[in-house]
């Protein structure tokens, strides 16, 4: 492209032409982020639900921050590297940022209100935890899917959205949560929120790219 | 009746600018020259005129040891490109 004279028609073309190229795209790695939350929270409640079982003792809740240890700190990594990246910034990823912001955000204030009822006696708090990283996280998910189109999104979201209302149902009905049922749960639910649809946006992102 | 077409932004590649940076928040060099298909000389001369012009706002910065020109559009560049297609559309009888 030069800095040339045209007329109104090669115009609205330019216009058009530029709109289509700035349009949001998958880019390759768009799904690790969801990928590394989505393996890191299954296996980490899959160790500290064999450690209860084993051990039969409160104290293995504490192993829950392993997702907060591991996720976070990768994450952080990751996104860091994305910025330096990066060379383009629509409003889509402004809105994403936010919104995964607000979640983070809400996650560490249940973590604190958890701690601080578990450390003041109260039982079963953890339940608050289970019942957000379900609920809450599947409805970001779901958002996420609205905004940038993504029905895998939408549909894995509202999975998580249906359990996290299960779990929320039986623990205001008093019904306890037993591990038998918990965790299959838990574990349907970070495959179809998190890990299927990771793993469906980087092979589209990768086939996208081939084809550009 | 026929307006006169701005004439800081009836031109090839400053249209092109100006509609990247309509459509995203911001956008570095090196993504509105591979964008426009531009050198890089001819690009940065376009862009200072747009910023001498108030219709983006351009950031230098260092990301490491390399540097980052980031671009992106002023109120008044929004302004500026929506009277430039509300004054397009006579022309083109839309």
């Amino acid at each position: 492209m030069e800095e040339k004279k045209i007329n109104e028609k090669e115009s609205l073309a330019i216009i058009a032409e530029m709109i289509d190229r700035t349009k949001n795209r998958l880019r390759i790695g768009d799904g690790n982020m969801l990928l590394l939350w989505g393996y890191t929270s299954l296996a980490v409640t899959a160790l500290t639900l064999s450690v209860l079982i084993i051990t039969q003792h409160q104290a293995s809740n504490w192993l829950w921050f392993l997702i907060w240890l591991i996720g976070g700190s990768v994450s952080a990594r990751i996104c860091r590297r994305r910025d330096c990246e990066s060379s383009v910034r629509t409003y889509i990823d402004n809105i994403t940022s936010g919104l995964w912001s607000l979640v983070g955000s809400c996650a560490i204030l249940i973590t604190a209100i958890c701690l601080i009822m578990m450390l003041a006696g109260g039982r079963d708090c953890w339940v608050a935890m289970l019942v957000f990283g379900l609920l809450i996280v599947g409805i970001a998910v779901a958002i996420q899917g609205i905004i940038i189109k993504e029905k895998c999104l939408v549909a894995g979201g509202s999975v998580g959205i249906m359990c996290g209302a299960i779990v929320m149902c039986f623990a205001i009905g008093g019904i306890s949560i037993s591990i038998w049922w918990a965790f299959p749960l838990i574990a349907v639910s970070f495959i179809s929120m998190l890990i299927v649809p990771g793993h469906i946006l980087n092979h589209k992102a990768r086939k996208q790219c081939l084809k550009n | 009746m026929f307006k006169e077409l701005n004439p800081l932004l009836h031109s090839q590649l400053r249209l092109a600018v100006m509609s990247i940076l309509m459509n995203v928040e911001e956008a570095d060099f090196t993504y509105i020259k591979n964008a426009t298909n531009s050198t890089a000389g001819n690009l940065s001369v376009q862009i200072d005129k747009l910023s001498s012009a108030g219709y983006i706002e351009v950031t230098k910065k260092f990301d490491g040891r390399k540097p980052k020109t980031t671009c992106r559009m002023t109120q008044e560049g929004q302004d500026a490109f929506a009277a430039y297609v509300e004054a397009l559309k006579p022309y083109l009888k839309i």
